[in-house]
């Protein structure tokens, strides 16, 4: 069970942003997307949640088409937190939460979802803020919101064994270290539990620590791919960093100033 | 009962019971609204009189035939325009967005005035006889809603502002063709054209408003089980897409039934500004922002703010009668401006 990306390659106009990109996430694995500003990572996360229909190449969701598969049921096998938009009307945080909610059927889940929410609300520390009004967080704590809304995406009842994904696009961005720490246990707790991660990361030390296996994208091609030990070597990353790098072996730690 | 099992439906899981004891609130107000607007004006009925068939024939006949219809117009164009007030506001994410807006009205505006104008003297009567005028103004809102379509290439264009700039440019074609008419018209044929861009209720017959509010109660039903769509896409149109809603679908939806409803409105009663902008807002500092709350509650809003202008417009110079858009936007106007600065602040 897994997502198979299949040389995929994507074109805006004559500009070629993702080229020709096989990858595997597989279900209880964190693999971290690591590059430079422009280096096509979240545009490839864009092509593989199916909001962009990639030029060549195909991705299989356990061995179905993305293509053929419904925008509901899409919905119903992964969750995309990306940067958000502004929300224009007062909502509750309780409400945004809530909007994790997959109708499936009539009130399949009804019963224990209520205490989904109560639950995952205090694993990403926002059960306080509940009956504040969203607009009024700051920045990490609106982050910590649209991240336990993610998590009430993927939520089932006990007993089921349904192949689920997350992607990630900077979750720690605006966090503090406290939460940011949280944040990266609670991802891992969730590969444990056999959901397959993608994660995009800009903290190199953070993607070493958290990954399972790390991706290398630059100018839109895969570069790298591997164990974190594997990937992040001296060479690689000062080439594609542009930045002179020096790694310690034990612990291991990338210095770059 | 009801509400357990629309509840049981899965319609109104995301609800709250203080919401459920507003739209009940507003039920019981539409009922009150009605019977006062149905007893009072230049004949006064008692409520007696009303549920008594032994009253004079010649005041049954103004009872039946022309009250009742026109207060039950007035209720229904009320909803239309508060529900898709609603809707668009939700859709446009925009909380300025109004059915105006778009271009909409203006479109059925044209159409109708097209009629009023030219249609007597070319039209014989008997092709559509009374309904050639709602026809045409349905024509006009769809003639808006399909340049809408080609320019925004099938609703599928990311931007929502594009949408509103194109709306902005149908708004003043329209307003050109319809200074054109004017310029061109006869005394009379102005006088129709004038009182109809204010807003008025007075030309309701059965025969009008029956298929009226039959059309405009199905495409209700069809809007309001789109509340919780509604709901996700305030998160911005990417992510509702990624948690399940076919968003070229929903906008789709949104706007022909804005369209359809609106169009019918405003080829009955005229033009009626600012219902659709404020009764949205009301009903949010009433109670909340959910959508399963908002559309309901809009809906029955409207129908009670606007038969409450329709019976002003009957009652406050009495033996005439003023204009109901005129009464509408006097309300709305400082309204507009108090939402513009509070919108500011924040």
């Amino acid at each position: 069970m897994s997502i198979d990306i299949r040389n995929l390659s994507w074109e805006v106009g004559n500009k070629s942003i993702i080229e020709n990109i096989s990858l595997t996430i597989n279900r209880g694995e964190i693999i971290t997307i690591l590059g430079p500003n422009g280096a096509g990572k979240s545009s490839f996360l864009r092509l593989i949640s199916g909001d962009l229909k990639g030029s060549k190449g195909e991705i299989f969701f356990d061995e179905s088409n993305l293509d053929e598969i419904s925008i509901q049921d899409r919905s119903f096998m992964r969750s995309v937190m990306s940067q958000s938009q502004e929300i224009v009307y007062d909502f509750s945080v309780k409400e945004i939460i809530e909007m994790g909610w997959i109708e499936r059927g009539i009130s399949t889940y009804s019963g224990d979802f209520e205490e989904a929410v109560n639950r995952i609300s205090l694993d990403c520390s926002v059960n306080d803020l509940l009956e504040q009004s969203f607009n009024t967080l700051s920045g990490g704590e609106k982050r910590r919101v649209h991240f336990a809304r993610t998590l009430v995406q993927l939520w089932r009842p006990s007993g089921s064994d349904d192949p689920r994904y997350m992607f990630l696009d900077e979750p720690t961005a605006n966090l503090d270290i406290l939460h940011e720490q949280k944040m990266m246990k609670l991802i891992q707790k969730k590969r444990d539990e056999g959901i397959g991660i993608l994660l995009i990361l800009h903290d190199l030390n953070l993607a070493a620590k958290y990954s399972d296996k790390i991706a290398i994208f630059k100018n839109g091609h895969l570069i790298s791919i591997g164990t974190p030990q594997e990937v992040l070597t001296e060479e690689t990353l000062t080439d594609v960093y542009d930045v002179s790098m020096k790694i310690d072996e034990n612990p291991f730690r990338i210095n770059y100033y | 009962m009801f509400v357990t099992s629309l509840k049981k439906l899965g319609l109104l899981k995301f609800t709250n019971s203080f919401q459920l004891s507003i739209l009940s609130i507003l039920i019981i107000s539409i009922a009150l609204i009605f019977l006062a607007s149905i007893s009072l004006g230049s004949f006064n009925f008692s409520l007696e009189e009303i549920f008594n068939s032994s009253s004079s024939s010649l005041d049954r006949i103004v009872l039946l035939e022309i009250r009742i219809p026109r207060v039950l117009l007035s209720a229904f164009v009320g909803a239309s325009l508060g529900l898709s007030g609603a809707s668009l506001q939700g859709l446009f994410r925009n909380p300025l967005a109004d059915p105006g807006l778009i271009g909409v009205s203006a479109g059925a505006a044209l159409g109708a005035s097209l009629i009023i104008v030219l249609g007597s003297g070319y039209l014989p009567d008997f092709i559509f006889g009374t309904l050639i005028l709602p026809i045409s103004a349905i024509i006009g809102a769809s003639l808006v809603i399909s340049l809408l379509y080609i320019f925004t290439q099938g609703f599928g264009y990311q931007g929502i502002t594009y949408m509103l700039l194109v709306g902005i440019a149908v708004n003043a074609f329209a307003s050109v063709g319809i200074g054109i008419l004017t310029y061109i018209s006869t005394d009379s044929e102005l006088r129709g054209l004038t009182f109809w861009t204010m807003g008025s209720f007075g030309g309701a017959s059965w025969q009008l408003i029956l298929p009226a509010l039959l059309i405009i109660i199905v495409t209700m039903f069809w809007m309001i089980p789109s509340s919780r769509k509604l709901d996700l896409l305030q998160l911005g149109e990417p992510e509702a897409y990624r948690l399940g809603v076919d968003v070229r679908k929903l906008k789709f939806k949104v706007i022909i039934s804005s369209a359809i409803t609106v169009g019918i409105s405003v080829s009955l009663s005229g033009m009626i500004g600012f219902v659709g902008l404020v009764v949205p807002h009301l009903v949010r500092l009433l109670g909340g922002v959910n959508h399963s709350y908002l559309l309901p509650g809009s809906a029955f809003l409207g129908a009670c703010l606007m038969m409450t202008a329709d019976l002003l417009s009957r009652v406050l110079i009495q033996p005439a009668e003023l204009p109901v858009g005129l009464i509408t936007s006097a309300i709305g106007a400082p309204f507009f401006l108090w939402l513009i600065f509070r919108i500011r602040k924040t």
